[in-house]
């Protein structure tokens, strides 16, 4: 949230409202109109009336189930791996400074810079058939791995990778509240890593894994591009498969009912997110 | 470094400390950690960027058997690149252009002036973030069927542009807010007008911020895929759109490793600078964070 302005600048009022109109309508009519018309119009149909058929279509459909399944998985696992990916280097990053400190935060953060169409690319000269892997695995003579390239591992291993950095600043902004001092003087007091990880810096920073697990079950559960082209064709996850219902099957109602289904999985997080950003907004200034 | 500071000075306690920290000049644990992130992050690109000069890189060598420059005049000479990079590159260029129009004045007036509904259409715009994307593209698509923008340039603008509304209004606010107002009362009182001391006092402080905002929009507009693709194709190709057929094509493997250098390498050095500017979190939160 913002503060009151200190002074009043020009007109105020309706100068203010002239200026923001623009992008607020444009979030109406593209944000919010076509979330209401998602709603409605998967439900009631002018001159027919109302209708859940597509829902129960969706609900008793072995297909849509197995892909609603397979998505609910992949997302819970890909936001937990992606904390305890997360959470070694936020710690370490914590209590460390210095040259090596400052190298292994850019590392980290690097995927930041990469496209997701560029993430696949180079995953699939990595660990693609005859991929790097491969490669270095038969110079050392030992046999290939399975490949996850198509598999609901390849995915994972795309979606973890470029989900780190995010998950890493938010459980650092959380450390930035534990402070040295505590953690110092349990140390002092005899206590090992593992105790002053769980009794002391968990219970401060539980509120920023709950936001970074938000964080990442929405921008998961709706993940396109890597699950489609990294992932397995049949079941895909709800990202590929809303796309070939709208575009390939030309079924908009389908489509939307699936985005719908997609909306309400994803409501809870969704509210811990916002309202998690807006007191960290309220914050400032 | 602070908390170590407010310790007991002089202390015997923190004597022992500075002296055993001395004597562990070895950061063992980073450069673990070096190491492993080097591997997972820079290998897969810089494998990529490898390919881009492979002629002929045949399994199992652990190095190309032949490099070169020759995949690059075949990938660059390609209609269908060179078509999706103009088109893209107007795309862009379309949606950085009308979200700094709509959004700057937006961002100073949320940032200086005083009108009803401030903070509640300030926070509006988080509702973006408030949905899973590609559901959120669907319903829209939905719309955009039945005005008949699927397929269009103006379609793949429109969607494209809504993902830049919240970081080019919340970015630029903090950029207005963290103008030194006592500059500006100082130009007031000196006898400047409203205008003058925005173009002379204002802008030229938020300036580093708002090119920042500009470039971050700019860049990941053209890598933007989701949108993109559902809006745009098969009538519209962006470049990330011709990428993916490289991929799902099985084409050569150096077409695809010839534009990521081509193309990411620069925006990279781009983003990079924009980092610099804005700090990580700000930068993060640009990005959707």
């Amino acid at each position: 949230m913002i503060s009151a302005p200190r002074s009043r600048v020009g007109g105020g009022g309706l100068s203010g409202l002239l200026l923001v109109a623009l992008p607020v309508l444009l979030l109406l009519w593209l944000v919010l109109w076509p979330v209401l018309q998602a709603f409605v119009g998967t439900l009631y149909f002018p001159g027919k009336g109302f209708s859940a058929a597509s829902y129960v279509y969706f609900f008793s459909d072995a297909y849509s189930l197995r892909n609603l399944w397979l998505t609910l998985w992949v997302t819970a696992l890909t936001s937990i791996l992606r904390v305890a990916a997360a959470m070694p280097i936020a710690l370490y990053l914590r209590f460390r400074t210095g040259s090596i400190a400052a190298l292994v935060q850019s590392l980290a953060l690097f995927p930041l810079f990469v496209p997701s169409v560029l993430v696949a690319y180079a995953f699939i000269r990595v660990l693609g058939p005859n991929g790097i892997v491969d490669t270095l695995l038969v110079a050392v003579h030992l046999p290939k791995l399975p490949s996850p390239y198509l598999q609901p591992a390849g995915p994972i291993i795309g979606l973890v990778w470029e989900g780190l950095p995010l998950t890493l600043l938010l459980l650092l902004s959380g450390l930035g509240r534990v402070s040295t001092a505590s953690v110092e003087a349990a140390r002092d007091l005899g206590a090992g890593g593992v105790t002053i990880f769980t009794r002391i810096i968990l219970p401060r920073i539980q509120s920023s894994i709950i936001v970074a697990l938000a964080f990442n079950v929405l921008g998961l559960f709706s993940a396109f591009t890597l699950p489609y082209l990294l992932g397995p064709a049949s079941p895909e996850m709800m990202g590929p498969y809303m796309q070939r219902t709208f575009s390939d099957n030309a079924d908009p109602l389908n489509a939307t009912t699936q985005a719908v289904i997609t909306f309400a999985f994803c409501a809870a997080f969704g509210l811990i997110y916002v309202r998690a950003i807006a007191k960290g907004r309220k914050g400032l200034r | 470094m602070t908390d170590i500071a407010r310790l007991p000075p002089a202390g015997a306690l923190s004597d022992l400390r500075t002296r055993v920290r001395r004597r562990e000049p070895v950061d063992w644990t980073g450069i673990a950690f070096l190491t492993g992130l080097a591997i997972v992050i820079l290998l897969p690109l810089i494998v990529t960027a490898v390919w881009a000069f492979a002629e002929v890189w045949r399994f199992p060598a652990i190095v190309p058997q032949r490099m070169g420059l020759g995949y690059w005049q075949e990938t660059l000479t390609r209609n269908d690149v060179w078509q999706a990079l103009w088109l893209s590159l107007s795309i862009t260029t379309t949606v950085t252009v009308i979200s700094a129009a709509i959004c700057f004045p937006a961002a100073y007036a949320f940032a200086r002036l005083d009108f009803p509904g401030r903070n509640v259409l300030f926070l509006a715009f988080l509702s973006v973030q408030a949905f899973p994307k590609f559901g959120l593209i669907v319903a829209t698509a939905t719309i955009f069927l039945t005005l008949h923008l699927v397929g269009t340039f103006w379609g793949v603008v429109l969607i494209q542009l809504v993902g830049t509304l919240l970081y080019m209004i919340w970015i630029p606010v903090s950029a207005f807010q963290g103008v030194d107002r006592r500059l500006e009362e100082a130009a007031r009182d000196v006898g400047a007008g409203p205008m003058r001391v925005f173009w002379s006092i204002t802008l030229p402080q938020a300036l580093p911020t708002l090119a920042a905002a500009l470039l971050i929009t700019f860049v990941s507009t053209f890598y933007e895929t989701d949108a993109a693709w559902l809006i745009g194709l098969p009538n519209v190709r962006t470049m990330p759109m011709v990428m993916i057929s490289f991929i799902n094509n099985a084409l050569e493997v150096q077409y695809g490793a010839v534009l990521f250098v081509f193309l990411w390498v620069p925006s990279f050095v781009l983003m990079l600078a924009a980092r610099r500017v804005m700090g990580a979190d700000a930068f993060a939160k640009g990005l959707g964070g």
